[in-house]
């Protein structure tokens, strides 16, 4: 599909109407054994209303993903029901780990349609505690082919690590800038409150790690955790009577290169499919790499952000390797990257936290140090202003986009 | 031939579109698909991508070179605890198509290659596992 199209403004018309993220939450994240997948997600909506200053009845949107622990093939309204809601507009999004993003964009379309004013986003899971054998099965085989990769004993980890070490192969890519991705990570995750690794790392603890699938260590892979998050999209004109300062959505944008691993064509066919959203989304923005002040970038795998810093522009093609190593990515670097940790030490609920994370830095509210019964400290990048964030779902098949914005999009 | 323990691992998902995939296999002949114009492409359906033309068959040589591999150190299931670590690789057909396997020592289908002898770009052929009495499972191993 070429750049552009469709036409951008349209995008730009419908975020003109100050499209935004006026609230968010996030429970403890970690082994969570005492809390349920519906229990979890009703904690978090209480905590995110009233970082709002909304009540539930001001909802009238639900946007929910899907639970790996609680089958329900209607999971909005199932969760409506639990929480006593009667929303006008619900829909359950599951594209992987490109839902979270993939959220913000279907609450902005029921809300640029008249369907909603007031949508609540919100994903989590007991996916650690609470899984059976048959969902972790079932989660496993999500991502291969049944008859020509599953068979062949493919894992979720080596078939990113099929297309990792490729990369690694025609980029001339050391094992150190993998580890390099991780270590600065953990750096963010030590000043994260709700963090589920707060230990620090070096690359070379990183490459002393135990092997799970080549280039894979096991620091390299995300987490499995319990936990839920949430936001809340509205619109300017419905946020000016909330607690907090909204953070405007000023770009969206989706790319799609395969579905199964064997199906991908090349490294820079993954890497421009997956970086089309990001493209597209600063795109629609009006804005270059250049100009974010911070990225919260979807993390799977410690490969899975050098790709997408490449696909997004911010490095060529091979580059963002060195970029991680000379340090642009940490908290003072250049552009700092999962500044609360990402899916590979905070936890992993696809892309939410990064949008939770992304939203709080715009709010100047990444100071964790008066969390001390947490242990928190300070990961906010001092006047952040613009902030990308996305995620990736399948093996960097699907991913969704967003650029968020401490100011108001200008006129379309 | 050695005998081999009774085969725990995955089986492929059946489907009527394409059982003259497995069918060929089971007799060690290996097919792959094509659109209407004659191109070949994977995996096996009953439309081809892109066209949905009807899916016809063509011999293949089984001649291939590795595009990209990972050693998995840990298996997707309580079927590969205590194996040594196994090599699933992308294969580049020399008829054009990418196909995922795994990378065995010898014509048996098993044991795995050591992950030492595998590199990205290397030639490859094709051996075939009797797997079940039903199921033949595609290998690939170092060629000449």
């Amino acid at each position: 599909m070429a750049e552009g199209t469709p036409d951008v403004k349209e995008a730009r018309r419908m975020l003109a109407k100050g499209i935004c993220i006026a609230g968010v939450g996030e429970t403890e994240q970690g082994i969570i054994s005492d809390r349920g997948s519906f229990e979890l997600l009703a904690e978090v909506t209480r905590t995110t209303l009233d970082d709002a200053g909304l009540e539930l009845k001001d909802v009238d949107g639900i946007v929910t993903a899907f639970s790996f622990v609680e089958s329900t093939l209607m999971h909005s309204t199932t969760l409506a029901d639990y929480m006593g809601m009667k929303p006008g507009y619900f829909a359950s999004v599951a594209v992987g780990g490109a839902t979270a993003p993939l959220m913000a964009v279907q609450a902005a379309l029921a809300i640029d349609a008249g369907l909603a004013e007031t949508v609540l986003c919100v994903r989590g899971d007991n996916t650690r505690s609470g899984i059976s054998s048959s969902g972790m099965i079932a989660m496993a085989r999500e991502m291969s082919h049944g008859a020509y990769e599953a068979p062949f004993g493919l894992t979720t980890i080596g078939g990113y690590g099929l297309l990792a070490q490729r990369y690694m192969y025609e980029h001339d890519i050391p094992q150190e800038a993998l580890a390099a991705v991780v270590a600065t990570q953990s750096e963010h995750a030590a000043l994260k409150w709700n963090a589920m690794l707060r230990n620090v790392v070096s690359v070379e603890d990183v490459m002393a790690d135990r092997w799970i699938a080549t280039p894979f260590h096991a620091m390299d892979c995300s987490l499995v955790s319990d936990g839920a998050a949430a936001f809340i999209v509205t619109t300017a004109e419905r946020a000016k009577n909330m607690k907090k300062k909204p953070v405007y959505i000023t770009g969206i944008g989706e790319g799609f290169s395969h579905q199964y691993i064997s199906q991908a064509t090349s490294v820079a066919s993954v890497r421009d499919g997956l970086g089309r959203a990001g493209r597209r989304a600063m795109e629609v923005a009006g804005i270059t790499p250049q100009d974010l002040d911070v990225a919260e970038i979807y993390d799977s795998f410690s490969f899975t952000p050098l790709i997408a810093l490449e696909g997004f522009g911010v490095c060529g093609p091979g580059e963002a390797g060195d970029w991680v190593l000379e340090g642009n990515a940490k908290l003072g670097g250049k552009l700092p990257m999962n500044t609360h940790g990402g899916l590979i030490r905070q936890a992993h609920l696809g892309a939410m936290h990064h949008i939770v994370e992304a939203v709080l830095q715009l709010r100047g509210e990444a100071d964790d140090s008066a969390k001390t019964e947490y242990n928190g400290g300070n990961h906010q990048v001092p006047d952040a202003k613009l902030a990308i964030t996305n995620g990736s779902g399948g093996i960097l098949a699907a991913t969704s986009a967003l650029v968020l914005s401490s100011e108001p999009p200008s006129a379309a | 031939m050695s005998e081999k323990p009774a085969y725990t691992k995955p089986l492929p998902d059946l489907r009527p579109e394409d059982a003259t995939f497995w069918e060929a296999l089971k007799e060690h002949r290996f097919i792959i698909p094509c659109d209407d114009a004659g191109k070949p492409f994977w995996y096996p359906r009953k439309y081809a991508p892109g066209t949905l033309s009807e899916t016809s068959w063509m011999d293949a040589s089984g001649n291939g070179t590795v595009y990209t591999y990972s050693t998995h150190f840990i298996g997707p299931s309580k079927a590969y605890k205590g194996d040594p670590p196994h090599i699933v690789a992308l294969i580049d057909l020399d008829e054009g198509p990418r196909m995922m396997s795994i990378l065995v020592k010898d014509e048996e289908g098993y044991p795995s290659l050591d992950p030492e002898d595998v590199k990205i770009g290397m030639k490859v052929k094709i051996v075939f596992d009797d797997v079940t009495d039903e199921i033949t499972m595609p290998r690939f191993t170092p060629a000449g």
